[in-house]
């Protein structure tokens, strides 16, 4: 009985969507339709406002006199747009398109929205309550964003230090991924035998769930019963001189947390910057190299003149993306050190985001944080994308 | 300059024989264009002179040192590739001096190489111009200028024009019909075009299925093609084949293949006796199948059903029908019978080519 209630459920909620998506339909028709009439605005501002008031009482339980405001001022922009705008044209594309863009609206735009709201007021542990209770949250202009700036998001850390951290992180990431994965595609673009096994083996890491991988390479990083430190300790009983060296086990986790962040990120990351460079690889066509060989190039000459300027165009939106997945990386920072209590050593500028937001409870902050970082982000990305447009021109 | 010997030149891709022993001798200055069917191997033998393709046996001799085993660069040979290869990074003058920069050759040296290849191929105005900025035909030039830019020993051409459009193929064809002369070199010139191959050549080679069929100028393998494949390759309309057996009857040979009955003339074939029986095909060209008022003085008239006209200006192509048999004619333009019509058609015999059908090879004069 139990799996019958299940279905009543699902299909429930089905019917739900399926009313959603037709009502929703239907108002777009309307609008459509009808954008010509003389009774439209009055009629679309006059019905509409006041379904939307009495289907939100019904779903949230009470009723509040700025809703009218909002929802007649949202449908005097629509219901003006269709009019003046749309005029009734490309109908059965935009029904078509309707409800995947309500969707993305609730889905991106709205929090987006609410996120920027947040960071201009305060919202902590402290006035949760009474904004439960009243609704209403105290404005404080920049205050969290000059917050940002000079208070430490998690105990001690400051802003610029995880700033630069991130940076370094970033940096360091992306290097080793496009060197990484440059010297295993120029190695698998040979005619090699199993060449298909190795590229499986390879894409491995980046094929496995992400939460597992880093999991898995977590241990091996135990400091007494992990890989890495087995392998060290193997090695400095056959070659005693290592020691010399200053080669020993060491604890990784708790020792050097960003360091093993870094390697265990940077074997997640080799795969992908691979393929794309493989890719890239085997579009430049051979007889640039026949050209090349005849003209007398070296092994190395051919990849400075030839292979590295043919695969920037190919490169370039690959280190955008790389550079925009490391600077976000939370999970593999996140997985390694531990929550709340764990290091804070190791901590890039989005795992403090996280903890300000919520092991530390300051969402107001942390929302201020949040578009601080998406501004750098987008910063950087448009920067990317200029030198990209570039190396296109070049090409 | 120099000379090229190919001698008993194998390629194998595993158990696939691409080319069988291929024997060809280039001379001092001289214009060989390679002709053949695609797939007959021709672009591979030009890749292994070139070092691109390793070399499965035979020798390879450059003015007479082995280079089997040298680099690609070490050959002093420049190569034109079909996709013109031009490194789209560079510019015109990078491009073009590439190969010199890496070689460290003192800069005012490439400039003056440059500026000289530049000067012989009209592309000055457009040494700073990337390769995509360039029509086909300055992509092509510039192909060539970095080949000139080199000076080697020998150039290689690998179906350069075939990317072009006809008439630009055509100007182009001049260019580099000029340029040899110009220059003077030793040019080794693959192409699948027999008209590229016939007005370029100073020697055509012409290859089939990894075999050179034969080796001769543009004059010798038309008038006197070696074997069947040589006589239905070149020459354009096509050849016009019949296949028959040869009987003696008197003093001389007649050939007899459905409704076409000729007599062959002694000077075709000298002993008539030896070739009592044999099953042959004839060959007669287009321009060579005489038909309405130039037949009538001929001996041997075959009548004919005029299927379809094709007008060209100045020529006309005729279909003609006899029997079985289909041929074409060639004629002075506006033959005024409509299709459907009776003609009478008759052959030049002097240019008659008799094969033997089993061993396809040329057993007339």
């Amino acid at each position: 009985m139990e799996i019958l209630r299940s279905i009543y459920e699902v299909a429930g909620f089905i019917v739900l969507i399926a009313f959603g998506v037709a009502a929703l339909e239907g108002y777009f028709y309307y609008h459509f339709k009808c954008h010509d009439k003389p009774w439209f605005l009055p009629v679309a501002l006059a019905a509409f406002p006041a379904a939307a008031v009495v289907a939100a009482a019904a779903v949230l339980g009470d009723y509040q006199f700025r809703l009218w405001f909002y929802f007649l001022a949202a449908e005097a922009l629509i219901a003006a747009a269709f009019r003046y705008a749309i005029k009734g044209r490309h109908t059965v594309p935009y029904l078509l398109l309707a409800p995947a863009f309500v969707g993305l609206a609730l889905l991106l735009v709205y929090p987006f929205v609410f996120e920027v709201y947040l960071s201009f007021h305060d919202l902590k542990l402290t006035t949760i309550m009474s904004w439960k209770n009243t609704g209403t949250l105290p404005f404080v202009g920049l205050r969290q964003y000059y917050d940002v700036f000079t208070t430490s998001p998690l105990s001690e850390v400051t802003f610029w230090a995880l700033l630069l951290r991130t940076l370094v992180w970033t940096f360091t990431n992306v290097f080793f991924h496009v060197a990484g994965g440059f010297a295993l595609a120029l190695l698998l673009n040979n005619a090699i035998r199993f060449k298909g096994a190795y590229r499986t083996l390879l894409v491995v890491p980046w094929a496995m769930p992400q939460v597992v991988a880093v999991l898995a390479m977590r241990g091996e990083f135990h400091s007494q019963n992990g890989f890495v430190n087995i392998v060290i300790s193997k090695l400095l009983e056959v070659f005693p001189f290592l020691a010399s060296l200053g080669v020993a086990p060491v604890q990784w986790l708790s020792d050097y947390p960003l360091l093993t962040c870094t390697i265990i990120n940077v074997w997640l990351g080799i795969p992908f910057m691979m393929v794309v460079i493989l890719g890239g690889l085997q579009s430049i066509s051979s007889s640039y190299y026949d050209a090349a060989d005849i003209d007398g190039a070296s092994y190395f000459q051919k990849l400075r003149f030839i292979t590295m300027p043919l695969i920037k165009p190919v490169l370039m939106p690959a280190v955008t993306l790389g550079t925009v997945w490391t600077f976000n990386n939370i999970n593999v920072i996140y997985l390694v050190t531990g929550q709340a209590g764990g290091t804070e050593q190791a901590d890039i500028l989005v795992s403090a985001l996280y903890k300000a937001a919520f092991t530390y409870n300051r969402y107001s902050y942390s929302a201020a944080f949040a578009l601080v970082v998406f501004a750098l982000l987008f910063f950087i990305s448009v920067t990317y994308l200029h030198g990209f447009d570039a190396a296109k021109e070049e090409r | 300059m120099a000379t090229v010997q190919f001698s008993g030149i194998v390629k194998k891709f595993g158990d696939n024989v691409v080319l069988n022993g291929v024997d060809v001798e280039i001379k001092d200055h001289e214009f060989v264009v390679i002709v053949g069917p695609s797939g007959c191997g021709k672009t591979t033998l030009l890749r292994m002179l070139a070092g691109l393709e390793e070399i499965s046996g035979g020798e390879i001799r450059i003015d007479g040192l082995r280079v089997n085993e040298l680099h690609p660069s070490k050959r002093e040979i420049a190569m034109v590739f079909q996709d013109y290869a031009l490194y789209p990074h560079m510019t015109v003058e990078e491009n073009m001096s590439f190969a010199l920069r890496l070689r460290k050759t003192p800069k005012a040296e490439i400039d003056a190489r440059v500026d000289e290849a530049a000067s012989i191929l009209q592309l000055k105005s457009f040494l700073r111009r990337m390769p995509k900025q360039l029509s086909g035909g300055q992509r092509q030039r510039v192909a060539i200028g970095r080949a000139i830019v080199r000076k080697p020993k020998v150039f290689l051409f690998d179906e350069p024009l075939s990317n072009l459009d006809a008439k630009l193929r055509e100007e182009m064809r001049v260019e580099i019909a000029k340029l040899y002369q110009r220059l003077n070199a030793t040019i080794l010139y693959v192409t699948h075009d027999q008209v590229e191959a016939m007005t370029l050549a100073g020697r055509i080679v012409i290859m089939n299925k990894g075999i050179v069929q034969q080796v001769g100028s543009p004059i010798e393998v038309y008038r006197k093609p070696a074997n069947l494949f040589v006589a239905g390759f070149i020459g354009s309309p096509t050849m016009n084949f019949m296949h028959g057996t040869l009987r003696l009857e008197g003093e001389h040979l007649r050939f007899a293949s459905g409704d076409i009955k000729l007599t062959i003339p002694p000077y075709l074939l000298h002993d008539p006796r030896k070739h009592d029986g044999r099953e042959v095909t004839v060959g007669v060209r287009p321009d060579d199948v005489l038909v309405g008022r130039t037949a009538e003085g001929c001996s041997d008239k075959v009548d004919g059903v005029l299927e379809v006209c094709e007008l060209l200006g100045h020529r006309e192509n005729l279909y003609i029908k006899v029997g079985e048999q289909r041929l074409l004619a060639t004629v002075e333009a506006f033959f005024d019978r409509s299709p459907g019509s009776a003609v009478t058609v008759c052959f030049n015999y002097k240019n008659m080519h008799v094969f033997d059908k089993a061993t396809e090879a040329r057993i007339s004069e």
